[in-house]
């Protein structure tokens, strides 16, 4: 405290908390856990009452894309998980390249996903369209929750995406620095979560035959 | 900047390699490849094939909380607090699927 430059309480000004920030971020996180474990369970029981379709409509899936988009997740984990190791060694410009690779990856997943809807949508599988309409009930609600649970998980992609960009930014004003990146700290567990979701997302809708 | 080590533990907060995170990296890819492998080309194992997926999926789940979202080295509330809404949750899933089958 008898600092040689007086008055310089740790706090004086800049009022702030990390741990508590990040304590935050785990209780959002948590939320985002149950609301994704609700659409789960769904999943669970109509897979339970309808186990011949949806073994059935799983084939219809493109395992390959699946995994490439799995791959590209992973990979887009750890560039945030470096950029937060780059921040925190000081050198805000391989932190923002890691940042910024990180959303090339997010788009790249998006595009790939865009893909995948378009041919489904193609088909006719979309919820609502006439070929939809004419499936045995077990195949339409494999599709309906297809859509429904990697609709809202892209939007979570499109979220973490925006976030990570303003983490950037903000990281290139200087705001983010090696002795204050909480923020990058708590976007990476963001994202983190959205691909822990697809990890199970993945072998639940590509994978099990 | 003068590291002054006074800052309490936020100077000692533990920083992670990049060669940590390449090789976190490879066990998950390792891991992808074999759950693709088991469901593509060991179709037949049917009964097996839900039961590992979903274990090899919670291997990996595990692997990225970890690791990338640095439970290792955070205080052990975090893990505690994820423990408990993960027994919440797979109470919930299990007694849901236990009512179904024994009925």
């Amino acid at each position: 405290m008898e600092h040689a430059h007086g008055l310089h309480l740790p706090n004086s000004g800049h009022n702030r908390d990390d741990e508590a920030s990040k304590m935050g971020m785990w209780l959002f996180l948590f939320t985002e856990l149950l609301l994704f474990g609700g659409l789960f369970i769904v999943y669970m029981v109509y897979r339970m009452l309808n186990r011949e379709a949806f073994l059935l409509s799983s084939f219809e899936l493109n395992v390959w894309l699946g995994t490439i988009n799995t791959v590209v997740l992973l990979v887009s984990s750890m560039t945030i998980a470096m950029s937060i190791t780059a921040i925190q060694k000081g050198n805000s410009a391989q932190s923002i390249r890691l940042l910024m690779t990180t959303v090339g990856l997010s788009l790249l997943f998006l595009v790939i996903k865009y893909f995948e809807w378009s041919s489904k949508i193609h088909h006719g599988l979309f919820p609502g369209m006439d070929y939809y309409n004419g499936l045995p009930k077990g195949e339409a609600l494999f599709f309906f929750l297809y859509f429904m649970m990697t609709g809202l998980h892209a939007l979570h992609i499109i979220i973490g995406g925006i976030l990570i960009g303003v983490v950037a930014y903000r990281t290139k004003k200087g705001e983010v620095t090696s002795e204050k990146y909480a923020l990058t700290e708590n976007a990476g567990l963001y994202w983190h979560l959205v691909d822990l979701i697809w990890i199970y997302l993945f072998p639940l809708f590509y994978l099990i035959h | 900047m003068k590291q002054n080590k006074d800052h309490s533990e936020e100077g000692t907060a533990h920083i992670s390699s990049f060669r940590d995170h390449w090789s976190t990296l490879a066990t998950l890819l390792l891991l992808t490849i074999v759950t693709v492998v088991i469901s593509v080309f060991g179709a037949n194992l049917a009964a097996l094939s839900v039961a590992t997926a979903l274990l090899i999926a919670t291997v990996k789940v595990i692997v990225v909380a970890y690791y990338f979202m640095h439970l290792k080295y955070d205080k052990k509330i975090y893990t505690w607090l994820i423990l408990l809404v993960v027994v919440l949750f797979a109470a919930f899933t299990i007694l849901t699927a236990l009512e179904y089958y024994n009925r």
